[in-house]
């Protein structure tokens, strides 16, 4: 097992550059989350790990040695493909012991690892089948299989679980995070699923043009945002953005208010008056109350049971997403008023930073 | 075959009849020619009322069928592996392991599969000459493995394209070199595609018949299809005798075709598809 680290790693094709200096440092046994937009460079930079694409700038160190000119198959990194690549011609079991085949490990011992896997997987039952004769989950699960075996000292994950349907999705994400549990093993794991990410992840890499926006734990990232990027991609439903300016600022705080929102003091936000800023509220920190600074006509309403998704249309065009009780008494066309706490406020300035003021 | 035939209108049957009978009229005028006496001259589709059967021994002695077929097949066994291993690792590396400068080799390639077989027999005589192979069944075999290289190249580089690269790199991954990938990986799953070159090469090879003729005098060290050229006595042609030799040539390529039928066609319909 081994920790990576990254140092101002780009990648260019032709002119354009798609991973814009990347510094990043995974400890040993961490499980790391690269998530971000489609395009966004997530499997070009996990491939550059693996050592399938080459680094155009910058450095990788596997276990504390750089690997810029080590071949992929000397890495000791094992990945596993979202279109899974097992070989057609290979049962199960010989798909599990290629990588040991072909380190010369004797017949006996590579039945015994084989099995071994398959014991963790739970698909002893399908080890002389071909990939043709498997499910799609089954499929995903003889690729972890084969990554287990090599017994590498990191494991690569793109996008393992996008090709399955959503319960399937959930019972393996939760075998993912088991198996973590067990091998203890380094592993990078690549998703434009943010639930697969706040679920899975020690620490979460968030990656927007090539960039790294954010490295943290999953509640981290939910909680302190550094800018709109992170606060829109994490947490489902999305976080609500609103403009507003700042009306009088003063040592106490500030007064904000914009078309969508009503006049607002927030406490201890340091600004200059006349500034545009951008406030976040999650969707969950939103309560329909008599009386409150966010005033809409409701246009969509989804009850979960649990929970009712409501959508308010704000006099200035924004769109707001309340996660309210269940049993709201909400309907579509009628007016509804919104109020949050301040604890649950986030601002973000001009150039999309966020601006800290609690603490 | 009994649902087919159960669930088929009327008209597509007939047509494939038509079309059946269209295909074996020429065969069946052959056959009817073999059986004619010898040394006459048959006309057109007749049965004759005496089939001389003995015809078909005689072609096998006139033109030395034995000798012949042996020479053939020493001939497919030298063309036809040689040409399919240099092919596969040649699409191989031209369609996996060559980016920018190497496409130029595969142009070379192509630029060889618009080369008229016929335009490059006189050099090739005078190379085979200053090789000194000439009248050995290597003048043969070498020419035929360089002439066969473009499309051969074409067809297995074609496979390997398709080949999705993930397997390429979860090879890698798992620790393969490259000759390693292709031994393991790769060439397994190139068969339908070898499969399909070594039958087309094979019919090419065995029904070759101006190389032999130009670069290889004693006939016994000819293709079978060189053979019929022993027909064409001082006296003229003897048409039953010829045709009758010409089936006894045929026969392999159909029992070949009778047990690699399937194969058979997936290669033609290949050809057909990939151009
Ligand atoms: N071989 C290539 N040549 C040129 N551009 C490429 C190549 N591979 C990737 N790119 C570009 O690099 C960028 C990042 O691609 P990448 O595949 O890493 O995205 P991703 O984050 O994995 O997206 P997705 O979630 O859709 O898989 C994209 O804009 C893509 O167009
Ligand atoms: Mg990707």
């Amino acid at each position: 097992m081994a920790g990576l680290t990254l140092r101002d790693v780009r990648k260019t094709y032709g002119g354009a550059e798609v991973i814009r200096g990347v510094d990043l440092e995974i400890a040993e046994g961490e499980f790391t989350v690269f998530v971000g937009p489609s395009g966004c460079g997530k499997s070009t930079l996990l491939r550059m790990i693996a050592g399938l694409e080459e680094i155009s700038d910058g450095e990788i160190e596997i276990g504390g040695e750089v690997v810029n000119d080590v071949e992929a198959r000397d890495r000791g990194v094992a990945m596993v493909f979202q279109s899974y690549a097992l070989y057609p011609h290979m049962t199960v079991a010989e798909n599990m012991g290629f990588g040991l085949r072909l380190a010369k490990v004797p017949k006996p011992e590579r039945a015994k690892a084989v099995e071994e896997a398959a014991r963790i997987l739970q698909m002893e039952h399908l080890l002389d089948r071909r990939p043709a004769q498997l499910s799609g989950g089954q499929r995903q699960r003889v690729a972890i299989g084969r990554a287990i075996t090599r017994q590498p000292e990191v494991f690569l994950f793109d996008e393992p679980l996008s090709n399955l349907d959503a319960a399937l999705r959930m019972d393996m994400r939760m075998e993912l995070a088991a198996l973590h549990r067990d091998l203890k093993a380094t592993m990078i794991y690549v998703t434009h699923d943010q639930v697969e990410a706040m679920t899975l992840a020690d620490r979460i890499v968030v990656l927007d043009k090539g960039v790294v926006q954010q490295v943290g734990s999953p509640l981290d990232l939910y909680d302190r945002p550094v800018n709109v990027f992170v606060a829109g991609f994490i947490g489902s439903p999305r976080m609500n953005l609103i403009e507003v300016r700042v009306d009088r600022a003063d040592a106490a705080g500030a007064v904000v208010s914009g078309a969508d929102l009503a006049e607002r003091a927030i406490p201890g936000l340091r600004v200059e008056a006349g500034e545009t800023l951008t406030l976040g509220i999650r969707p969950h920190a939103l309560r329909a109350v008599p009386d409150g600074p966010l005033r809409g006509t409701v246009d969509l309403i989804e009850r979960l049971g649990h929970e009712t998704v409501a959508g308010l249309r704000l006099p200035g065009g924004a769109q707001v997403t309340a996660a309210l009780g269940g049993r709201t008494p909400l309907k579509i066309g009628e007016p509804a008023t919104l109020d949050f706490d301040d604890e649950e406020l986030h601002v973000f300035g001009p150039d999309g930073e966020a601006i800290r003021f609690r603490d | 075959m009994k649902r087919w035939i159960a669930t088929t209108p009327w008209a597509s049957r007939g047509l494939i009849l038509i079309l059946m009978a269209l295909t074996l009229l020429p065969f069946l005028s052959m056959l009817s020619a073999a059986l004619a006496p010898s040394g006459t001259y048959p006309s057109g589709l007749e049965w004759p009322e005496a089939p001389a059967w003995g015809n078909f021994a005689r072609a096998w002695e006139v033109a030395n069928m034995g000798a012949l077929l042996w020479s053939s097949t020493l001939i497919v066994l030298g063309t036809v592996p040689a040409a399919v291993l240099f092919a596969t690792m040649a699409g191989f590396g031209l369609a996996r392991l060559t980016a920018g400068r190497g496409r130029w080799f595969y142009l070379v390639f192509v630029l060889g599969l618009t080369l008229p077989f016929e335009a490059v027999i006189t050099p090739l005589y005078y190379e085979i000459l200053a090789l000194g192979l000439l009248n050995t069944r290597l003048a043969i075999i070498l020419p035929l493995i360089g002439l066969f290289m473009p499309f051969s190249v074409y067809w297995m580089r074609a496979h390997f394209l398709n080949v999705p690269a993930d397997l390429s790199e979860a090879a890698q991954l798992d620790g393969a070199r490259r000759w390693q990938e292709f031994l393991l990986v790769q060439v397994p799953l190139a068969r339908p595609a070898i499969m399909s070159l070594s039958i087309l090469l094979f019919l090419w090879t065995w029904n070759q018949f101006l190389l032999p003729v130009v670069l290889v005098q004693d006939p016994d060290r000819r293709t079978m299809a060189g053979a019929l050229g022993a027909f064409q006595g001082q006296w003229g042609t003897d048409i039953p005798l010829l045709c009758a030799g010409s089936l006894i040539i045929l026969a392999p390529t159909v029992i070949l075709f009778l047990i690699f039928q399937r194969q058979f066609v997936a290669a033609l319909l290949q050809v057909a598809v990939k151009g």
